[in-house]
């Protein structure tokens, strides 16, 4: 075989290589969104009917409207504390070489390396211990844990590529630290900031492990009540729920990428 | 006299660094104590207490808790499933994903936007939807066996899901998009040219792969593994939904421990010994990556 139909051979197989890894990696989510239109009682796919009757059954339903909800709260504050704690934490990293901030780092990183299930556990028994009795609190926390470290290493990356000497400039004019970060550092990082809060919101959205540790009867977020819906029986809702999971995280994302684009388009403006 | 001077040491650290950065790192600093560290020590104190009755444990100093998981004949037999699924479904996953990152380094404009955005949406699908959508699909009257069947390479059903093919798959899956980006992030600062200069000294295309595309990526490989293998030795929800009740996993039995037969000493020491093990396997993973790239270092 002479090497121009050799390598004509090798490329067919090396694009059909990816492009069936694609369809079979983008086939699940596919299902999901399918499935939620089906009109039987059990999945099946592709269905033999179509009909809206379990998006109906959804929004009339107390307990899911509920996780949802819980979801949501649960969400916002995972978003908010893991975003006050990794911006502020990969800044004081980035400006000092103190030991802590060398130690800091991988003890952040830790926890998105342990088996959640794991996670689930200590935490379980450590809220029971000092007593942390509010639900939400309890998987605000967890949620926090796997979130900061997204947080700090997104806000690690764009700090590098801040210009400090702006900083130090506010400073030498007799800024307030607070003030210089308010008017100076801020307004260049702000669109870094606004990815990391989305990207901590929907890994809390999604998480289910530690959630379903530390889940009570009274609060329990979406992907928890579809677990434990799912070991009865397999019914379209939870492809309702899971269709409704996938799309706030693709609005979340396509929000990101809108800002960040806004970003490139103020650049070369 | 030592201690004197660690503390003179210890001052000039502070003292050289503004007061701005320690308020600045307390907040993040004090969480991770409090929510993440202490807890683990909790974790470790707990392993060393008898169990009395469920839900009641004796405080005390014992390693009976730790004798009880690796004398038991079935936890013996959990310990030997989660690392053998954890290899099984690292070894698939990296080399795909070695295979897919390649792909979305090669490829350009609308293409690598694709590939790169097919990676991301299971990595923002929650675990529940990417296990729970392989089941109409691998089911013995599913879409894989319907195909399979129709093309004739089978004529009766295989019961892929629930079963060890199902908890394979979606065990893969899960990992794979983590794999995929931690390669790609080090293939995607990659200069082509050097590959380009391997083909134009006489190179085949598979051999320029694998005597430069990979030893280039060898740190995003073994970040690929080491990330792929704890995840998948910690596996829950692929083997819950998609195995038949012969895959469990070690985190299927702490939840039941926990949850249902509120055995706290006996899960604590179990997550210990497990997370010992899987320390022991990823050190020697990375030692073995850094060995191989250690001597392109000394170059």
């Amino acid at each position: 075989m002479s090497r121009v139909s050799r390598e004509r051979v090798e490329d067919a197989l090396f694009r059909a290589g990816y492009w069936l890894l694609f369809a079979v990696i983008l086939l699940p989510i596919l299902v999901v969104f399918v499935t939620s239109f089906q009109q039987g009682e059990y999945i099946t796919f592709p269905p033999n009917e179509y009909s809206l009757k379990w998006y109906r059954q959804f929004f009339a339903s107390e307990e899911w409207l509920s996780a949802v909800r819980d979801s949501f709260v649960i969400g916002v504050g995972a978003s908010l504390l893991s975003t006050v704690l990794g911006v502020t934490g990969s800044l004081a990293v980035q400006r000092s070489d103190s030991v802590l901030t060398r130690v800091l780092p991988p003890i952040i990183l830790l926890p998105l390396l342990l088996p959640p299930v794991v996670i689930g556990l200590t935490l379980l028994i450590y809220v029971n211990r000092i007593g942390i009795t509010s639900t939400y609190l309890r998987i605000v926390v967890a949620h926090t844990l796997w979130a900061t470290p997204l947080v700090f290493f997104v806000m690690q990356s764009v700090f590098a590529r801040f210009d400090w000497s702006l900083r130090d400039a506010g400073m030498d004019l007799g800024g307030h630290p607070l003030r210089v970060f308010y008017h100076v550092v801020l307004p260049n990082v702000r669109s870094g900031v606004l990815i990391s809060a989305v990207v901590a919101f929907i890994v809390s959205l999604q998480e289910f492990i530690m959630a379903l540790f530390l889940r009570s009867y009274q609060v329990k977020t979406v992907p928890v009540l579809a677990w434990t819906s799912l070991q009865s029986a397999l019914t379209p809702m939870v492809s309702v729920v899971s269709a409704f999971l996938v799309l706030t995280s693709i609005v979340g994302v396509l929000v990101a990428a809108a800002v960040m684009n806004m970003e490139w388009l103020a650049e070369q403006l | 006299m030592a201690t004197e001077s660690m503390f003179a040491w210890l001052g000039r650290r502070i003292k050289r660094q503004d007061a701005g950065s320690v308020l600045l790192v307390a907040p993040l600093a004090a969480f991770e104590l409090v929510f993440f560290v202490v807890p683990f020590l909790i974790l470790v104190r707990m392993s060393l207490n008898a169990n009395v009755d469920p839900g009641f444990y004796a405080s005390a100093f014992t390693l009976d808790a730790y004798r009880a998981v690796l004398e038991s004949g079935l936890y013996r037999d959990l310990i030997v499933f989660s690392f053998k699924l954890g290899v099984i479904a690292t070894v698939i996953a990296v080399l795909l994903a070695l295979f897919y990152a390649y792909a979305a380094y090669r490829a350009t404009g609308l293409r690598k936007s694709l590939l790169l955005f097919s990676v991301i949406l299971p990595l923002l699908t929650t675990l529940v939807v990417k296990t729970y959508a392989w089941r109409p699909l691998l089911a013995p009257n599913g879409v894989l066996n319907d195909l399979l069947i129709d093309i004739g390479v089978i004529s009766s059903p295989i019961q892929f899901a629930p079963g060890m093919v199902g908890t394979v798959v979606g065990q893969v899956y899960i990992v794979f998009p983590y794999a995929v980006l931690a390669i790609y992030s080090v293939l995607s600062t990659m200069d082509w040219d050097t590959v380009e200069a391997a083909r134009d000294l006489g190179a085949s295309r598979p051999r320029s792969f694998f005597e430069v595309v990979v030893p280039e990526a060898l740190p995003g490989i073994a970040v690929a593994t080491v990330v792929s293998f704890a995840w998948s030795v910690g596996a829950y929800a692929a083997p819950s939904q998609l195995g038949s009740g012969q895959q469990t996993t070690f985190a299927m039995e702490i939840e039941s421990l926990m949850l249902t037969q509120l055995d706290w000493p006996t899960g604590a020491a179990f997550s210990i010994l497990m997370l010992g093990g899987m320390l022991v396997v990823s050190l020697g993973v990375m030692r073995l990556f850094t060995g191989s790239i250690g001597g392109v270092q000394d170059v």
